[in-house]
């Protein structure tokens, strides 16, 4: 889902060609956000702000991406943080506490708990691509904003699909940029919203640099990432997505 | 006089008056013990269920009951606990951190509920220090102990000695780590509990969930369910006062209000068409002999009595018997419900089938006011009103065709 590119741009196995936007057609402007949020593999460095109503912690976050299933998070601040690490390989989803030093694999219960005391869950982490594989798609309007083409387009999950949403709404921008995200619960009511606070140059490519995601019951609670630094199509070495590596970074 | 009429009527044909008489008293007392026993059974079922590990009752944080998560706190808890204790009908307060985490031992690991509690108040509440299986229950001196279900311990491979190590989030968004060796390996037989649980010292994990001087809920308990229910309004203004909620046994059992509710209302039925049936069978006997003493009441009419107060003296028949009867199915229902309720009913039943409800194999009824009066107070209003039928035909009565059998 939104939630995990927003952290691990992960790389689209079906690389479709990221080529300028022609026919409004909405698998195709949907695969190609994708395919500018992720690449083959990454590298980035993200800011990540936690906001609740009786405190704000701000979270340094190191990210390596391999392929569509591979990701590598560590915390490298605040003191009390750094060193925690997720580790995502397909499905399986395993943590590193320095403190205890031993890495965890999360209980399937467990991944729809937050991560990291964010709004996100793990399984915003783990199930990324289904929002192409597990939904079908249908453009309901375009507009025209500050010289652009926005594309809004719902997400429906196809019948018997294993997600949580009642549906999804995208704003993706003629650049492949995702501008907003809406999620519905079951009762279709809006549960979350993610928007991009702010659209940069990222490695030469137009990027949400900010986003915040807001749960739409809770008003004075959200999580922002701001992505400071990134690299797309770099080589990954392989050990990265390791359970030893995640244990004892090689880097 | 009617009064004196009415009696000596009713012993003009004793065997019958007997016979009604024993109808009402046996019904009456069976009334008085099935509903005490009833009241018995689900007051030990729900006591039985709270004393496991929700106490009586509880205060907790705001909007924790919705919502539970470690921001929802009880600052103080200490202080609160020894005030809720002061409470008349509270003896024990004891506050508790309610965390998730994730339970790890080796490569196996489970999501589990973890609750920092003060083992020697905690003991007094719930029932899981007593149903330990193997190893011990917390102590005041363990630091870095733990207890857990046996399923949960099952599960996660480790038995008594062994170390689990504990993944979470804590209160200000940070992780939450922690190892805790196990002291103790409980069976509270009920598996959500036995699979999800685990008790670690209040103190440690205060610390581990960065609650300081904080807790999530307080549990309370006292003598009975029906102390702590008592001291409910005083309760609720202590909870206004120091910004916490109260939650009831209703409140955090609702599955097991509702179907009390529910039995209640299905043997309310019952006892109804028992009062009903009894009823009818009374009136019918008197509308009968209503019917035999026609002559006698034309005499009567003729000798200048009024219909109606023949008509009254004919509804005090009825009335004595029910109140005479009744008053002898209270006394020796009432009588055979005390006796068992201080020996009990033993159940040969499987103890663990009534385990799974709550309920232990030796059973005991409760008589109270209202299961002493409400069975038979039912069934004399129902011959009362039912009375008035013989009541309304006697004043149809004239002298002259009355004293011809019409």
């Amino acid at each position: 889902m939104r939630a995990a590119y927003a952290i691990v741009p992960l790389t689209c196995a079906i690389a479709a060609s990221a080529g300028a936007a022609s026919a409004p057609n909405a698998d195709a402007i949907l695969q190609r956000a994708f395919d500018n949020y992720r690449a083959k593999s990454s590298v980035t460095t993200v800011a990540m702000t936690i906001h609740r109503p009786t405190w704000e912690r701000r979270l340094s976050v190191r990210a390596w991406t391999q392929g569509m299933d591979d990701a590598l998070v560590r915390f490298t601040a605040p003191a009390a943080d750094a060193g925690n690490a997720t580790l995502k390989l397909g499905t399986d989803t395993w943590v590193y506490n320095p403190k205890l030093n031993q890495v965890i694999k999360l209980p399937a219960s467990m991944l729809s708990q937050s991560w990291m005391g964010s709004d996100f869950s793990y399984n915003d982490l783990a199930k990324s691509d289904d929002l192409i594989t597990e939904y079908t798609h249908r453009l309901i309007a375009t507009d025209q904003t500050g010289g652009h083409t926005v594309w809004t387009i719902e997400a429906d999950p196809k019948p018997g699909a294993p997600v949580v949403w009642g549906k999804v709404v995208l704003k993706i921008r003629d650049d492949n940029v995702f501008v907003e995200e809406t999620f519905y619960d079951q009762d279709m009511k809006p549960a979350r919203q993610m928007t991009a606070d702010k659209i940069g140059l990222l490695a030469g490519r137009a990027y949400p640099v900010m986003m915040t995601m807001h749960p739409l019951d809770e008003p004075n609670q959200w999580t922002r990432i701001e992505t400071d630094d990134g690299r797309f199509d770099v080589s990954v070495p392989g050990y990265f997505f390791t359970l030893s590596n995640l244990q004892n970074p090689r880097s | 006089m009617l009064a004196a009429l009415a009696w000596r009527n009713l012993w003009r044909r004793p065997q019958r008056t007997l016979l009604s008489l024993l109808s009402v008293a046996i019904v009456s007392g069976l009334l008085v013990f099935i509903l005490s026993f009833q009241d018995g059974v689900y007051g030990q079922m729900k006591e039985t269920t709270l004393r496991i590990f929700d106490g009586y009752a509880q205060l907790q944080a705001p909007g924790f009951a919705d919502d539970p998560t470690l921001d929802r706190a009880i600052v103080q808890p200490e202080q609160l606990a020894h005030e809720a204790e002061g409470v008349p009908g509270v003896t024990v307060a004891a506050p508790r951190v309610n965390g998730f985490a994730i339970l790890a031992n080796g490569p196996r690991s489970y999501a589990a509920i973890v609750v920092g509690v003060d083992p020697a108040s905690e003991a007094r509440i719930s029932s899981i220090a007593s149903t330990i299986q193997e190893g011990r229950y917390l102590t005041a001196s363990d630091t870095n102990s733990a207890i857990l279900g046996d399923l949960l311990a099952k599960n996660l491979g480790v038995g008594v000695g062994g170390k689990v190590t504990m993944l979470g989030s804590a209160r200000d968004g940070s992780v939450a780590a922690d190892v805790l060796q196990v002291a103790g390996i409980y069976h509270s037989g009920v598996p959500e509990l036995d699979r999800t649980i685990l008790e670690m010292p209040f103190a440690r994990a205060q610390d581990t969930f960065q609650m300081q001087d904080a807790a999530n809920t307080i549990a309370l308990s006292g003598p009975s369910l029906s102390s702590v229910d008592h001291a409910l309004p005083v309760l609720e203004a202590l909870a206004r006062r120091t910004g916490v909620s109260v939650r009831d046994w209703q409140d955090m059992e609702p599955a097991m209000r509702d179907v009390i509710d529910l039995k209640y209302a299905t043997s309310m039925l019952f006892y109804a068409s028992l009062v009903l049936v009894v009823a009818f069978i009374i009136l019918n006997t008197l509308l009968m002999s209503v019917l035999e003493r026609t002559r006698e009441f034309g005499m009567l009419l003729a000798l200048g009595m009024r219909p109606s107060q023949i008509g009254t003296m004919v509804w005090t028949e009825l009335l004595a018997l029910a109140l005479i009867g009744c008053a002898i199915g209270v006394a020796i229902g009432g009588g055979v419900t005390l006796w068992l309720q201080s020996t009990g009913i033993l159940f040969p039943i499987d103890p663990k089938l009534l385990a799974q409800f709550g309920v232990p194999s030796r059973l005991y009824p409760s008589l109270s006011l209202f299961s002493a009066l409400a069975g038979p107070g039912a069934l004399v209003l129902a011959i009362a009103i039912g009375g008035l039928v013989p009541f309304l035909r006697v004043l149809r009565l004239t002298p002259a065709l009355a004293m011809r059998g019409a």
